[in-house]
């Protein structure tokens, strides 16, 4: 173990032991051997690596994408790895707000509609979703385009739509992955002040992969993916 | 749950390829449609008049009037049977008549068509309640002129009122009228004075059928034993619904069989159609699905939206073609009649069952060729939402 813990706080993601073995053509590829992770309550954190070194795949596997070959991933002190299909999929929605690259709105859905998405497998009604959905726009400042399709926005835009897509659950964790990645200069850096102000003002424990190291210096906290194992 | 707009939006913003696919589904409905019109059409001529107080009598095991022979001398005998009703001159209401098949030139056709000719007593107007001369007048009685059953009018060559055409080689008959009979299989018929046919045609004291009107449909069992009670005579009486109905069957099961083969190979082929649509949109989607499975989306839930978009799809395509058939209404399609070789007119009929059988077959076209393309959309990965 390479990180001295505090004992008196429960981190919210506790990841030990973790690997992650892909075969290929009977052959064995290890991208993540035996590594441990804790992820703070409240605080941005930052997975760097070069390209190949497993950043996604630990990130899938925090998220309940995907499940690791060892080991054990702790969210809120529930061991994650024994959730059937069906139980995952209930517990992201609840637990997780995502973040992708490519910001992955539904084309045909206007930014209201993307945003009101994860509400629809809650029993709020109608009225309280549009609430809420609506709340969640005027957070990251795009009270104005609620009722315009992903092709009307800039990327940027669209990318803050995702955001309040992650958040309209109010989830504990946001994971992103590359979130500025397609993005220009000034629209990456209105994103990373965006997670910064969701950990800070709203307490969400923030888990972002990039390979971008000013994206990086914006985090709270920086790992480094290297050869399956982490360095922090 | 997954929003229906959702899978309307997909669709719409897949224009090209959901309006082909639609279309295909389309013409398959038509199809569909156009033969259960058919079939409703044949019913309707065939199956479904004739009164349940009239009684049919034959040759016994000739199943139609055209190989039936009954001496003239029988038909008295016949209408003295008990339960025949009397008019208020005492007499037996019925007709004996003579059918037989003439060759006639079909208008645009080449070649000879057969035509149902029917030698009729002075009455047979009134002994059918529907029917009625609608232009030209009614026939003299023992002239050589002749009414033509409102389905044929205008489709051979002398079939309307002022003309005329030829009973046999230098005996013409000339054409007065027009008759029509709420849409039996009788407005597919010439009808000529009885001696008129029997004269020119060598059928001298002979009639093919007697239709007798009984005292109320429950006298036909009395009527029936006392007709067929003769051995020696040899006759087959049939209420004569039963009769229509038969002369319907082979009919029926021909345009039912033909129309079934064709609308099931054509189905399967529209669901085939459907099923690559949905699995090139699915293929083209895998980052929305796995984007919806990574928000929790179960797999369930996918299942049913992309069941849903395929039967959508189906059920519009569907509409159109019913729609599109039921413009057939307004025209008619002949066939010729096995019972009788001879061309009998029939229309299309639009019915409600018509309509929601083919809208049905639209929705189940939807859901079976939707079904293993959302199988697959089901089995999509969350992953797939990272790539
Ligand atoms: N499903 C898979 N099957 C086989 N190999 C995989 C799979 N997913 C990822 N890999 C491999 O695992 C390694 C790490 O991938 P990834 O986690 O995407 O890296 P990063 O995000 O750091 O670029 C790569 O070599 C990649 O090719
Ligand atoms: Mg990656």
């Amino acid at each position: 173990m390479n990180q001295a813990y505090r004992a008196d706080v429960r981190p919210m993601v506790r990841v030990r032991g973790l690997s992650k073995i892909y075969e290929r053509g009977g052959e064995q590829l290890k991208v993540l051997s035996g590594l441990d992770l804790d992820l703070a309550e409240g605080t941005f954190e930052a997975l760097m690596g070069p390209s190949g070194s497993g950043k996604s795949t630990l990130l899938n596997i925090i998220a309940g994408l995907d499940r690791p070959s060892a080991g054990s991933v702790e969210v809120k002190g529930e061991d994650i790895s024994h959730l059937s299909e069906g139980a995952l999929a209930a517990w992201r929605s609840r637990t997780l707000g995502f973040i992708f690259q490519s910001y992955n709105l539904m084309p045909v859905l206007t930014a209201l509609e993307n945003v009101e998405l994860p509400l629809l497998l809650t029993s709020l009604g109608g009225a309280e979703r549009r609430k809420r959905a609506e709340t969640a726009l005027r957070i990251v400042g795009l009270e104005q385009r609620m009722g315009h399709y992903p092709r009307q926005l800039s990327g940027g835009q669209e990318q803050r739509v995702a955001i309040a897509r992650a958040i309209v659950n109010d989830p504990a964790i946001i994971v992103a992955d590359e979130p500025t990645g397609d993005l220009d200069r000034q629209s990456a850096d209105d994103i990373l002040t965006l997670l910064e102000k969701l950990a800070s003002e709203m307490n969400k424990t923030i888990l972002m992969v990039t390979h971008d190291p000013v994206a990086a210096e914006r985090a709270k906290v920086r790992h480094r993916l290297d050869k399956g194992a982490l360095i922090t | 749950m997954i929003p229906f707009r959702y899978n309307i939006r997909s669709l719409l913003a897949r224009k090209a390829t959901t309006a082909a696919t639609a279309l295909g589904i389309a013409l398959v409905v038509f199809v569909l449609a156009t033969v259960l019109m058919a079939s409703a059409g044949i019913d309707k001529t065939l199956g479904s008049s004739g009164r349940a107080d009239n009684a049919v009598v034959l040759r016994k095991g000739s199943d139609a009037e055209l190989n039936s022979n009954i001496d003239a001398a029988s038909v008295g005998l016949i209408l003295a049977a008990p339960g025949a009703k009397l008019n208020d001159k005492g007499a037996p209401v019925g007709v004996g008549e003579v059918v037989v098949v003439l060759a006639l030139e079909k208008i645009g056709d080449p070649g000879f068509t057969n035509v149902l000719l029917r030698g009729v007593p002075d009455d047979a107007l009134a002994f059918r309640s529907g029917a009625r001369v609608t232009s030209g007048r009614s026939p003299k009685p023992g002239s050589d002129e002749a009414l033509i059953g409102k389905r044929l009018q205008g489709r051979f060559k002398g079939f309307q009122v002022g003309q005329s055409f030829e009973l046999r080689k230098n005996r013409q008959v000339s054409v007065v009228g027009i008759f029509e009979d709420d849409g039996s299989s009788f407005e597919s018929e010439v009808w000529a004075d009885i001696d008129t046919v029997r004269s020119g045609l060598g059928r001298e004291g002979l009639v093919s059928s007697v239709r007798v009107r009984l005292e109320s449909a429950s006298k036909f069992e009395a009527f029936k034993g006392s007709v067929e009670s003769d051995k020696n005579l040899g006759f087959e009486v049939m209420r004569e619904p039963e009769f229509l109905e038969k002369q319907a069957s082979g009919l029926r099961i021909f345009v039912t069989a033909l129309g079934g083969v064709l609308a099931v190979f054509a189905s399967v082929g529209a669901m085939i159609g459907a099923m690559i649509t949905m699995y090139g949109s699915i293929a083209s989607r895998q980052r929305e699905i796995g984007t919806l499975r990574a928000l929790g989306f179960p797999r369930w839930q996918i299942l049913l939206a992309f069941m849903l978009e395929c039967a959508l799809l189906s059920v519009c395509g569907g509409t159109v073609g019913a729609l599109a058939a039921t413009g057939l209404r307004f025209g008619s399609f002949s066939m010729v009649n096995f019972t009788s070789w001879s061309e009998m007119v029939f229309t299309f009929q639009p019915t409600i069952s018509v309509i929601a059988t083919s809208l049905i077959a639209a929705l189940a076209m939807g859901i079976l060729g939707g079904f293993l393309p959302a199988i697959r959309a089901a089995r999509v990965s969350p992953i797939q939402a990272m790539r």
